[in-house]
């Protein structure tokens, strides 16, 4: 009687537990676009010139930027570029793509790579012009970029049908502070 | 003797320099040693001479070099530089890219292995115990815990090096019997895997492994530290804590996606030595070297993490083994698990349950050891306070270990997150046991990684 009511409680607390969430807010409105303050930038999401892929969605960039897929289509593995910590371009990747802050990004990956889910922790750089060169130097890397910091050396992938100087864009970045 | 070619990038980074750089910065470093070397000569023997215009003949010799690759790399340069427009669609950019290592690393010989290097990248945890208990016979101790070394090595794109040392102190405690010394300290390599990750839906692990059985026993492997407690629940105990799953594993493994969309769904299917069977049960638990029968143990796991609820997992596995104790008939061993435990950064519930059955050969008789917990967590701030309620019931004449008995009960606790790297974590246990008095224990831990 007491494994029934203790099995009862287990499948009673995940049903509740799923339940509660599917009252909340879903994740397709967390993720609508922001509206778009005058003097922000669109952040481009780069990729190499010899990446096949053209367009991903928000729930496949975000397992991308997350460790939890290694592997491009093609093949290729696939290698994470992130900013430092603190620039404005990272802040903006971790609260619209990964929706965590920087402590829980750096947990996530030092436990993925301890479980061996993610194979390779990301490479992170200093400035655009490292991102940029680091992109078009490796096959299977992301990364991303203010769109003035675009060239023609990384291409641009749309993000849910849109490019970064399309309408309705998700990823916007706050201007830069001139030091 | 062998030249390495020059890498892709530092013919790049060559490409910045042109004539003039040269001229106009190794010529005065020429003027330079120039001058000292006719001030050096009033100083120095005859025989000296000799050498430095020796010297002097091969540094123009390399000027002569360097002058002759500036021009290749210019001309390099202006075929490699393509127009290309944004957002017109891409083109290929005719200079060969580099490999990730190459880039990363910088080394010239990517394909080669470079032994002046090492792969090797490790990271540490550990933890330290306060714990008392009002068991007869138990002191209130400190207590060093796991020692454990985690090593990982990029082997190539495809291949990876992962394993777990760990340096642990006291007694072996094997379904309830006891063996060793109690401030003894002993290593075991409790991970030894070579992974090959050919797809997102394909990957291939050999090795000594963690056992696909439910949900804790790959997540938190031999970390306190990424646990919210001060320790694993009893159903997921080590073989050599007392727990009655064959935790660990050597053999192979094969895992990936299956393509189901958003519902996420993953496999694991794996075959190994399963665990020991041959008396005494006192013997290491699990079979590194030597399996004591040719059959293998295989399990199966399904889970799915669907994009709808973000942090959700569902699974379920079923392990099954064959067991041939000595003097015993041979035991069929089979071990269903489920799970579904949600996990945020701010907030967790993991729910697991399974059963263990044995049914000995010849006998009617089936022995089933159901049991099950359920953890919940919340954090606020640098606090989490936490609960978890286990239970585990073993038949009174379980074949295979009959001393585990019946044991239930809550534990509450906080774990406080003193820095990114360092917790704290303050644990009560009541924990009820069949025909023994309840424990009631006490726990004050720090676990860290660095």
């Amino acid at each position: 009687m007491r494994r029934l009511a203790g099995l009862l409680f287990i499948l009673a607390s995940a049903a509740f537990s799923i339940a509660a969430l599917s009252f909340g807010p879903t994740p397709n409105s967390r993720l609508l676009p922001r509206p778009q303050i005058a003097s922000e930038q669109n952040l481009a999401v780069v990729v190499n010139l010899s990446n096949p892929v053209e367009n991903l969605s928000m729930p496949e960039l975000r397992r991308i930027f997350l460790g939890e897929r290694s592997h491009w289509p093609n093949g290729r593995r696939i290698t994470l570029v992130m900013m430092e910590p603190g620039q404005p371009e990272r802040a903006v990747v971790l609260r619209d793509i990964c929706q965590m802050n920087e402590t829980d990004f750096n947990n996530h990956f030092l436990h993925g790579v301890f479980t061996g889910e993610v194979l390779v922790s990301p490479k992170t750089l200093a400035t655009p012009v490292g991102v940029r060169k680091f992109v078009f130097n490796v096959p299977g890397a992301i990364g991303y970029l203010r769109v003035s910091d675009l060239d023609p050396t990384v291409k641009a992938v749309r993000i849910d049908e849109r490019g970064p100087e399309d309408k309705g864009y998700r990823l916007h970045v706050p201007p830069r502070t001139a030091k | 003797m062998k030249f390495s070619s020059p890498s892709p990038i530092r013919v790049r980074l060559a490409l910045k320099l042109n004539r003039r750089i040269i001229v106009w910065r190794i010529f005065p470093l020429l003027l330079g040693i120039l001058v000292n070397a006719t001030i050096l000569r009033a100083q120095q023997p005859v025989d000296a001479a000799a050498a430095d215009k020796q010297t002097l003949q091969h540094l123009l010799q390399r000027i002569d070099q360097l002058e002759a690759r500036v021009k290749q790399l210019e001309a390099a340069k202006q075929q490699a530089a393509a127009p290309v427009s944004f957002p017109s669609p891409p083109v290929q950019v005719s200079a060969p890219p580099v490999s990730e290592t190459e880039l990363q690393t910088d080394n010239a010989v990517p394909e080669r292995m470079d032994v002046s290097k090492t792969l090797l990248r490790m990271r540490g945890f550990g933890d330290i115990t306060l714990h008392g208990d009002n068991q007869r016979h138990d002191t209130t101790a400190f207590s060093l815990g796991q020692l454990n070394l985690f090593i990982t090595s990029d082997i190539s794109e495809k291949f990876k090096f992962l394993s777990e040392i760990v340096f642990e102190g006291g007694p072996d405690n094997i379904y309830g019997e006891t063996r060793g010394e109690n401030n003894t300290f002993g290593v075991d390599v409790e991970r030894m895997v070579l992974q090959y990750s050919h797809s997102d839906y394909f990957k291939f692990a050999v090795g000594r492994y963690h056992t696909a059985i439910g949900y804790y026993n790959t997540a938190y492997h031999h970390s306190t530290w990424f646990q919210t407690t001060t320790g694993r629940p009893f159903l997921f105990q080590f073989e050599d804590r007392g727990g009655i799953l064959p935790i660990h594993t050597v053999g192979a493994s094969v895992s990936g996606l299956i393509p189901s969309g958003h519902l996420g769904l993953h496999y694991v299917a794996e075959v190994g030595n399963g665990r020991a069977s041959r008396s005494p049960i006192t013997e290491e638990p699990v079979q590194n070297v030597v399996d004591d029968q040719n059959h293998k143990a295989f399990n199966l796991a399904l889970f799915a993490r669907p994009d709808a609820v973000r942090g959700l997992q569902v699974g379920f596995s079923a392990y099954r083994d064959l067991l041939a104790p000595v003097n015993l008939p041979r035991i069929g061993e089979t071990i269903l698990a489920a799970h579904a435990v949600l996990v945020r950064s701010k907030f967790e519930w993991l729910n697991e349950a399974l059963i263990v059955r044995h049914a000995p050969n010849g006998v009617p008789r089936v022995f089933n050891t159901p049991g099950f917990y359920t953890q919940v967590s919340k954090q606020f701030g640098s606090y989490r306070p936490y609960f978890r309620y286990q239970y585990v019931n073993a038949p009174g004449t379980e074949p295979v270990f009959p001393d585990v008995g019946l044991r239930q009960g809550p534990s509450f606790g906080l774990r406080y997150d003193a820095s990114e790297t360092v917790a704290v974590k303050l644990q009560y246990d009541y924990t009820a046991l069949r025909g023994q008095p309840a424990v009631n224990a006490l726990a004050l831990q720090v676990g860290f990684t660095f």
